[in-house]
């Protein structure tokens, strides 16, 4: 049996996809085993998929738009410049 | 025109004379093999009896399928033949168009959309597919022969796919443009199954005295695999799939049993496919070969005991199947090179492809091996040809590579597109790193800028976006330099020394995001984010916010992998942390 520091070590591996079929094995007997773990590990997997679904720093189009205009202006000033 | 020789076989070749009555033309796909025509009769019958047979799907929904894995597969072959197929049957190029792209947003009914879920799932991901998977199914009421269908026809794409590649034919018909991202992380690793959890569907009982194919596999084995034994409900597949076996197996004109067992071999084990593995070791073992010698072949066929003529026969086959972006007529010439004819390539390519078929079908069913498997693939056994070339993959991908090159010929206006279609990308890299929206804005302007100014020595060696989120890490870095922040990005100490324990231990709730609107979960998130060091706010905000994969998260942040993975899950248990108060289920428990 794996210890908590060491499921903790693959745990990122794990999330990935990125275990051999052994560790996961280990690590999935663990978690059935170690109720700690098996909160960590599963409160993490739904961190991730609120983060991945949040929408989180999206660029309202209000603000592009003006970004966009700033340096636009300002490569076609340099042009005229360099020429 | 392909990049093989082709001959004159008349139009009374039986295939060519039915294609051509059906459809008015012989797809060039087929033209490229005319070296070979008993390939070509075999594919043609999988092709009829899965494809063009009306059974328990309609037409429209098989080709459906096919549009939607050929453009995940990026194959644009085998794409621009669909969507053709599809306009004929009369569906609006609009819905095509968002096919290609995005099946969910293409208008299409419930089911329809979730078979073509589960076929994406099955061509890309198959050995993550489940009972659960065809439950899905079944519970949007699809019965078993439907199921069936749709297994069969995602491996006839993905074997069309694979031959496409390999044979390099000209596109029958203007291809679509084909910008699906692929940037899907593989599924959670919990969710690995290995394809043999099955079988998944209903099967009758059918007799070798009765069933000529099942006499012939009896014969051929010495019993009938249960790959086909979950098959019954469809007898006419499995007599095509046995007429593929004698004519593309069985023959030893060409290449030899041994060869093409060890192509099914090595191909099989870089899928993944347990079941397949399991029965080519069997049968190399019926030819002489030991099962030690199976196993390193398919571990890793550069270790194993092969001339190199076959090892390189091997390398053509593996890249062809599992890296198929990478490869192309300069493949061809290195077999050739190797000692290989025409035929010989054609050959290789026909079992790379038909290899590809049957790896594809047996997920699907998740049938249980014939004999005991020596080895059960996980997602890291196997050794893969190396990625060297992933960078001209990406360029060839580039989806802005058009406009980077009218840019290069001074182009403002397609500059202009360019920082339209990045400009969120750019922002939400730079809030990662400098915390600051206001700051962030700014530097958005900065990275644009210094982007326009390097533009021409821009090469394309990696994709445009990639080299814009470097120039924005970089630009942000400056930033955060000149603020004088203690926490630097690039510290390349180790990054595991001070260990993390995760100090909130009550579970959370089972459906967290029920709990607060999208708006509220995205201020939660938001300020989260912001309160992380930058080291690890940046690392998280380009693979789960952005999405990037590990990969081009590494490259832009000039990053190992390791650090990169560690520094990941490191954000991952902070933001854990810092929600946990939030979506913590009401049964609190604590724990010392």
């Amino acid at each position: 049996m794996i210890t908590c520091d060491e499921f903790m070590a693959e745990l990122g591996n794990y999330f990935e996809g990125d275990v051999a079929t052994e560790v996961r094995q280990q690590l999935e007997s663990h978690v059935s085993h170690c109720q700690t773990c098996q909160v960590v590990y599963d409160s993490t997997r739904k961190t991730i998929c609120i983060v991945t679904d949040s929408g989180s720093f999206d660029l309202p189009d209000a603000a592009a738009k003006p970004i966009k205009d700033k340096i636009m202006a300002k490569i076609r000033d340099t042009r005229i410049w360099s020429k | 025109m392909s990049y093989l020789r082709e001959v004159e076989l008349g139009a009374t070749f039986p295939p060519f004379a039915s294609l051509q009555e059906r459809f008015g033309f012989v797809p060039n796909l087929f033209r490229a093999q005319t070296l070979l025509p008993r390939t070509i009769e075999a594919e043609a019958g999988i092709a009829n009896a899965v494809l063009l047979q009306e059974r328990a799907l309609s037409r429209t929904c098989k080709e459906s399928i096919m549009l939607a894995v050929a453009a995940a597969n990026r194959n644009t072959y085998c794409a621009a033949e669909h969507h053709q197929t599809l306009r004929s049957l009369g569906v609006p190029d609009q819905q095509l168009h968002q096919i290609v792209i995005d099946h969910h947003r293409a208008g299409l009914s419930a089911p329809d959309t979730a078979l073509l879920d589960f076929a994406l799932k099955l061509a890309r991901y198959p050995a993550w597919l489940s009972g659960e998977d065809i439950n899905v199914l079944r519970g949007h009421g699809f019965n078993d022969e439907s199921i069936l269908e749709a297994i069969l026809v995602t491996a006839l794409v993905n074997f069309l796919c694979t031959l496409s590649v390999g044979l390099g034919p000209a596109p029958d018909f203007e291809p679509p443009a084909i910008q699906r991202s692929n940037k899907t992380r593989l599924p959670d690793a919990r969710s690995y199954v290995g394809g043999t959890c099955g079988p998944y569907l209903r099967a009758v009982e059918l007799r070798p005295q009765n069933f000529p194919p099942f006499a012939f596999f009896l014969e051929r084995f010495g019993s009938i695999p249960n790959l086909f034994r979950a098959q019954t409900l469809r007898p006419d597949a499995i007599e095509a799939e046995a007429g593929a076996f004698r004519n593309v197996l069985i023959p030893e004109d060409i290449l030899s049993h041994v060869q093409k067992e060890c192509i099914l071999l090595v191909v099989s084990a870089a899928n993944l496919n347990t079941y397949c593995v399991a029965a080519h070791c069997e049968m190399l073992r019926a030819m002489g070969v030991s099962m030690e010698d199976s196993d390193q072949i398919a571990v890793d066929h550069h270790q194993a005991d092969l001339s190199e003529a076959n090892k390189a026969l091997l390398d053509f086959a593996l890249k062809l199947a599992v890296r198929p972006s990478e490869f192309g007529r300069e493949d061809i010439d290195r077999l050739q090179i190797s000692g290989f004819t025409e035929e010989h390539v054609l050959e290789a390519v026909v079992v790379t492809a038909l290899n590809n078929f049957i790896n594809t079908l047996q997920m699907g069913l998740g049938t249980t091996p014939d004999v005991e498997p020596r080895r059960v693939f996980g997602p890291r056994d196997v050794h893969l040809p190396p990625a060297v070339e992933s960078l001209t993959e990406e360029a060839e991908a580039d989806p802005d590579a058009g406009l980077v090159a009218r840019v290069q010929d001074g182009d403002l206006d397609a500059f202009e597109e360019l920082v339209t279609r990045h400009s969120r990308r750019v922002y939400r890299t730079l809030v990662g790193i400098v915390g600051n929206v206001e700051e962030a804005q700014d530097a958005v302007q900065d990275t644009f800028l210094k982007a326009f100014q390097h533009i021409g020595s821009f090469q394309g060696r990696s994709k445009f976006s990639t080299w814009l989120v470097t120039i924005a890490n970089n630009t942000g870095l400056q930033r955060l330099r000149e603020r004088r922040h203690l926490e630097s990005l690039d510290d390349a100490g180790p990054e595991t020394d001070e260990e993390f324990h995760p100090r909130q231990v009550r579970a959370w709730a089972d459906d967290p995001e029920q709990l607060c609107s999208q708006a509220e979960r995205r201020g939660l998130v938001e300020s989260a984010v912001m309160r992380l060091p930058p080291k690890y706010r940046v690392v998280l905000v380009l693979r789960d916010i952005e999405q990037l994969s590990g990969e081009e998260a590494a490259e832009a942040l000039g990053l190992r992998i390791p650090a990169l993975k560690a520094r990941l899950l490191r954000a991952r248990l902070m933001l854990r942390e810092a929600l946990s108060t939030h979506f913590a289920s009401n049964a609190k428990r604590m724990v010392s």
